[in-house]
């Protein structure tokens, strides 16, 4: 295994495997990769909801008229798999209320009225890294707020805190970028390329990996150029990777830098990797450097119907109204916004939402772009061009068909939960199957009767328990 | 500035779709990579073959646009797969069928072997194979099974339609006449294959002039293997240049429409089955509609199964049922009928063939770690 090294030279190694299947969609990024990330003033309304990760939702530690500072936690939950949320703005708290998610849906959100001082929490201070323990670095990213910023957001010290029976040999840092329009990363890694490799180091640190990946796709060569001139430390490689839609997602990435295929249903872990985005170290680095909590992301605006597309520093909880305001505004209506990319973001109702953890872009499509011409009614005439795109190898025509007939044994049988929904299967299909959709709604329906059959199982032994006791009692 | 977008658009991901990958892109690619073969035909076989053509084109848009209306469905016709059903039908039929058998036989395509079934990617069977192993079944099968030689317009004509009509005189012979009813002199040739099966050569059936002159057979009474590659010889319209076909199958390949393990799978069985029995390997190869099959109908997308696995398991299944059906049997349209068979193992093959999908466990040497998943971590992390 080759390594790029310190002064040794620039040379970055091309990585030979290929992804199996995929496709390469027009990347569309030039609209904002030579724009550097400028900073975004907060608007004067910021909603911070308290569910910005997978797993628990906070409970609000502020009430109505609480003064917040910038840093001030705002939201915390006891669960483990739960992130606290940061107020982003110095203000008033005006009210704790639902109020309309990205992710969908409406979710109970701090709402903070911003008084412009930006005064910062006192309580924060720098803290330095190297003298912490592994418990204390886990701890530490946890009150900060962390989650992973390529759009799950998981929370970060979950990840770094896999059990003693998995040992992790290898961080990768996911800077692959797939998604198309997509340039934060990017961005990130030209700007921030020092606080990108010092976050890799905490996070090696944290979870005992004596090697860390940084994995960049092969259509950002400044991005890679960037790393390899700030990748000092021989315990740290970089990789170039072929440009192909998904290359970025977990399991995919880790099979392509390593060769390693994580089992069906399991985790980098069972594997010894730990993966993180790019985004995710850097702030994780900034967080031990400043102080400040997870309060604002880097967000690409993009489209062609936004007059000036750039890659914004948001405060968290700003709406997406006053991110495309910030870029001049649309040219025209669009007929579709997206939170992430267009692969697989989330088509938003209103504007009237704020930016979240999550939130890696805003992409706003016209008419011509977010609409297709569906030639004929949709059937599948199996073509097995889906077959040949998955990633996962699965048979997502099958899938499809199978969900749309609700033949939820044949669902199972195919193994429709390794689907990773990357949306290959859709986006190649000549009739214009919805594919991936029918495969997220028969996961959710399957997931549905799997806990109702395991709840009248279970009503039925608590009934026969009552009768038994009743019988007893007489 | 416009700021509050109404009306916008809530639809799941993805919110991109691949350009130019529709269904009339590949039927146009396909009608395209026909070409070749179709002006080949044209040359050997001489203007009836744009008569058949014409009625078959014309019968199965017919079909289909009346069975989608009597079955009260949305009108297809111009995603081009009747056409592209029609001029394979066509293909596989004698130059000399009568005009009226070609268009019954497109409707059986068309209408029955395609639309009654519920469409385009409903059909179990290849509608244009459908199609021509009903006719061949049926009692009209003596208008499809004689063959003329090549070249024979020479005699007749290149504009005259002539038709295979049946010879009152002796059961099962034909002659041949023109529209008008007038017997022209034109004799019945044996094919290539039907030459090999009858394990004889017949030099006097098969003997006549090629366009540059010389004998297109070989002093042993067998076609020479130019004449059999380029097409001077007697068969179906579409089947006979093995050149065009290639030509056509290669743009296919490159545009990506099939998928080469078919027609790799196909050929390559019973190239290697004709060679380990030395069967005339070569012979068998550039006779019958095998190059016909392979490219074009075998690698129907709707018929043939949807993963790599299955793509192997069925093209070497065809080879294999091309190779049984020519070494024992002494029935023509092989190609044919062993596609029809694996059309329907597609759908056990598509069922029962396992894929190796990503992540099982065992399937790489570093997959052999603990079994999984482990129950969740206690929550045991206190707040900072």
């Amino acid at each position: 295994m080759k390594r790029t090294g310190s002064a040794a030279g620039r040379r970055i190694p091309r990585l030979i495997p290929r992804i199996r299947g995929g496709v390469h969609p027009p990347d569309s990024k030039q609209l904002t990769a030579d724009k550097p990330i400028r900073k975004m003033d907060a608007p004067s309304t910021v909603v911070l909801p308290l569910r910005q990760h997978l797993g628990a939702p906070c409970s609000p530690t502020v009430g109505k008229g609480d003064r917040v500072l910038v840093g001030t936690v705002v939201g915390d939950a006891e669960a483990f798999v739960s992130a606290p949320v940061h107020s982003s703005v110095s203000g008033t708290v005006q009210n704790v209320a639902p109020y309309p998610h990205p992710a969908g849906g409406e979710v109970l959100a701090v709402i903070v009225e911003n008084d412009g001082e930006n005064e910062i929490d006192p309580g924060l201070s720098p803290r330095d890294w190297k003298k912490l323990d592994e418990d204390g670095i886990r701890r530490a990213v946890r009150s900060a707020g962390m989650v992973g910023l390529g759009g799950a957001a998981f929370p970060t010290h979950v990840k770094l805190s896999p059990p003693r029976q998995y040992p992790i040999d290898t961080v990768i840092l996911n800077g692959a970028e797939c998604e198309p329009f997509l340039t934060s990363d990017y961005r990130l890694m030209l700007e921030a390329a020092e606080e990108i490799v010092e976050g890799l180091r905490i996070i090696m640190k944290a979870v005992g990996a004596p090697r860390g990946v940084v994995a960049v796709e092969d259509n950002k060569p400044q991005a890679l150029r960037a790393m390899a001139e700030t990748i000092r430390d021989p315990a740290i490689e970089l990789r170039s990777l072929h440009t192909r839609y998904p290359q970025g997602a977990e399991k995919v990435l880790i099979t392509t830098v390593l060769g390693r295929e994580v089992p069906s249903g399991g985790l980098p872990m069972h594997v010894g990797v730990v993966v993180n985005n790019v985004g995710t170290a850097q702030a994780i680095a900034r967080y031990f450097r400043t102080g400040m909590p997870l309060v604002e992301r880097v967000v690409t605006v993009t489209g062609s119907v936004v007059r000036d597309p750039s890659n914004l520093l948001i405060p968290l909880g700003s709406s997406f109204a006053s991110a495309v305001e910030a870029c001049g505004g649309f040219s025209e209506t669009p007929a579709k916004v997206i939170m992430g990319g267009p692969m697989m973001g989330l088509a938003q109702y209103t504007l009237d939402v704020p930016v979240v953890k999550g939130t890696s872009g805003i992409l706003a499509l016209s008419s011509a772009e977010a609409g297709y011409e569906i030639l004929r009614e949709p059937v599948c005439i199996r073509c097995g061009r889906c077959v040949q795109a998955c990633p996962m190898n699965l048979i997502p025509n099958y899938l499809a068909i199978y969900g749309h007939r609700e033949k939820w044994a044949d669902l199972e049988r195919l193994h429709i939960n390794d689907c990773i929904e990357c949306g290959c299967c859709t986006y190649t299909c000549p009739t214009r199957n919805p594919i991936v959709q029918l495969i997220k709604a028969g996961k959710v329906e399957l997931e549905r009767r799997k806990a109702l059959v395991e709840k009248r199982r279970k009503d039925k032994a608590g009934a026969e328990q009552g009768e038994g006791g009743g019988d007893g009692g007489r | 500035m416009m700021i509050v977008a109404e009306k916008m658009l809530v639809t799941v991901s993805p919110h991109l779709h691949k350009k130019d990958e529709t269904i009339e892109r590949a039927m146009k690619d396909v009608l395209i990579a026909l070409t070749p073969a179709a002006v080949w035909a044209l040359v050997v076989f001489g203007f009836n073959v744009v008569y058949i053509l014409a009625v078959s084109c014309i019968t199965a848009a017919l079909s289909e646009v009346i069975m989608r209306k009597l079955l009260k469905r949305k009108a297809t016709l111009r995603d081009y797969s009747a056409m592209v059903t029609a001029v394979l039908f066509a293909f596989l039929l004698p130059p000399t069928t009568p005009l009226w058998v070609v268009a019954i036989g497109a409707f059986l395509a068309v209408g029955i072997g395609k639309e009654l079934f519920g469409g385009l990617g409903k059909n179990p069977f290849n509608p244009a194979i459908f199609g021509r192993l009903l006719l061949w079944f049926s009692p009209l099968a003596v208008y499809t099974t004689k063959f003329v030689e090549p070249f024979f317009w020479k005699t007749s004509g290149f504009f005259t339609p002539i038709a295979t009509s049946i010879n009152e005189g002796a059961v099962g012979r034909v002659v041949y006449k023109t529209m008008a009813g007038n017997p022209v002199d034109i004799a019945t040739a044996a094919t290539p294959l039907s030459l090999l099966k009858s394990g004889k050569w017949l030099p006097d059936m098969v003997a006549g002039p090629t366009p540059v002159g010389a004998t297109w057979v070989t002093s042993g009474g067998k076609p020479s293997f130019w004449s059999l590659f380029l097409g001077a010889k007697s068969g179906c319209i579409g089947e006979v240049c093995i050149l065009a076909l290639i030509i056509g199958g290669a743009y296919l390949l490159w545009r990506g429409t099939i998928d080469w393990r078919i027609p790799a799978g196909i050929i390559g069985t019973l190239f290697l089955l004709t060679l380990v029995t030395w069967y005339h390997p070569v012979y068998n190869l550039f006779s019958g509609g095998l190059f016909l099959g392979a490219f074009f109908m075998a690698t129907d997308w709707v018929t043939s199964p949807v993963s790599k696995r299955g793509k192997w398991i069925f093209a070497v299944g065809i080879g294999a049922t091309v190779f049984i059906l020519r070494f024992w049997s002494l029935r023509p349209e092989g190609v044919a009928l062993a596609i029809f068979f694996w059309n329907i193992g597609t759908l056990v093959i598509d069922r029962y063939i396992a894929v190796p999908r990503f992540g099982e466990v065992g399937n790489k040497v570093f997959n052999q770690l603990p079994a999984l998943p482990e129950p969740a971590p206690e929550p045991a992390k206190k707040r900072a």
